[in-house]
């Protein structure tokens, strides 16, 4: 059991079984980790945020430069208009690189690589930057899938091209994080089967592999966090400026 | 008067510094490892996304399997438009 690569991915429900008519409520293992990361978070941010000295110490360091990070990229992506969405995005952006980055630690569960959780995040952004769209241009939000230019006989193919590249958006935003950690941690876990199996004169190359990878998977945590952060202003911006 | 002379001077100077530092940071490697991750998915998942769709209409109109085949085509083109236009943005921000 224990070599068995998908084994890390198991939910179990934690203490008493909830079930609300067909729904099952229970508190599992899943919800631990994101309960523990939006702990990590907010402690983090506010241990980093209570004094605000003119040389700043080593964890209000960290909390202004994640500031500013996300700060420009939206600005970079979205211009000064989605300021607004700041809070949005930077709640994101954190939850999901902390999701990513616990997972990293020895026997605990990765949160993101369950497409059910990265969809329901995809999922929320496609819808709310959807009604955001329609608020803002009202029914002229619809020229989105209407190409400037494009002669009158090939336009209903055109837009219902239009159409299936608009609803791909949630599906490659949460197929691309859940994709990655999945594949990452399943890698680990095999080479980490390689060094047991192949004992103490063959173990060392697949060894090897596995810090080479584990340093590989934190770039990818990260890059996948900022990925999803970074889409995200790139889909406000459509619903925002409206001109492809 | 002098000291406030010298000391904008070098505010000026470290400014300048700071800019050029940004550009570089730009054109960071972790910045387009994420882009060649963002296209690659774009184009499977506009596929995935016509072919379900083409399914979900064969099963209301009854013409299977004339609207999977269809959609799945017109997915495959929605998907080489997305990589393209994502292609093209980031030219566009490079030349920026």
């Amino acid at each position: 059991m224990a070599t068995n690569p998908m084994h890390q991915f198991e939910v179990y429900s934690i203490g008493p079984d909830i079930s609300l008519g067909v729904l099952n409520l229970s508190f599992t293992n899943a919800s631990l980790f994101m309960l523990v990361s939006a702990v990590i978070i907010s402690f983090l941010l506010f241990l980093g945020a209570k004094k605000k000295s003119l040389v700043p110490s080593k964890i209000q360091l960290v909390t202004e430069m994640t500031y500013t990070f996300v700060a420009k990229m939206i600005n970079d992506t979205t211009g000064n208009n989605a300021k607004v969405f700041f809070p949005f995005i930077f709640t994101l952006f954190m939850f999901v690189l902390f999701c990513n980055m616990i997972g990293m630690l020895p026997y605990s569960f990765t949160v993101t690589s369950h497409i059910i959780v990265t969809f329901t995040l995809a999922a929320t952004i496609f819808i709310g930057v959807t009604v955001i769209g329609f608020l803002r241009h009202g029914i002229k939000y619809l020229e989105l899938f209407v190409p400037k230019g494009v002669p009158i006989i090939l336009l209903p193919l055109i837009v219902v091209i239009e159409i299936i590249s608009y609803l791909s958006r949630p599906v490659s935003l949460s197929v691309r994080l859940f994709a990655n950690m999945m594949a990452g941690h399943t890698m680990l876990k095999v080479f980490g089967g390689f060094v047991i199996s192949l004992g103490l004169l063959g173990g060392w190359l697949p060894l090897g592999f596995s810090v080479a990878l584990t340093g590989l998977e934190i770039l990818v945590a990260f890059l996948q966090a900022y990925v999803f952060a970074i889409l995200t202003c790139i889909y406000l911006n459509d619903a925002l400026n409206l001109h492809h | 008067m002098e000291d406030f002379k010298k000391i904008s001077a070098r505010l000026e100077i470290a400014k300048k510094k700071i800019k050029k530092n940004l550009i570089k940071d730009d054109s960071a490697n972790v910045t387009s490892l994420g882009k060649a991750f963002k296209i690659s998915t774009e184009l499977v998942a506009s596929v995935v996304v016509g072919t379900t769709l083409g399914y979900i209409l064969d099963n209301w109109f009854d013409t299977k399997p004339w609207l999977i085949i269809c959609f799945f085509f017109m997915g495959v083109a929605a998907g080489i438009l997305n990589v393209i236009r994502s292609a093209k943005n980031m030219h566009r921000n490079l030349k920026k």
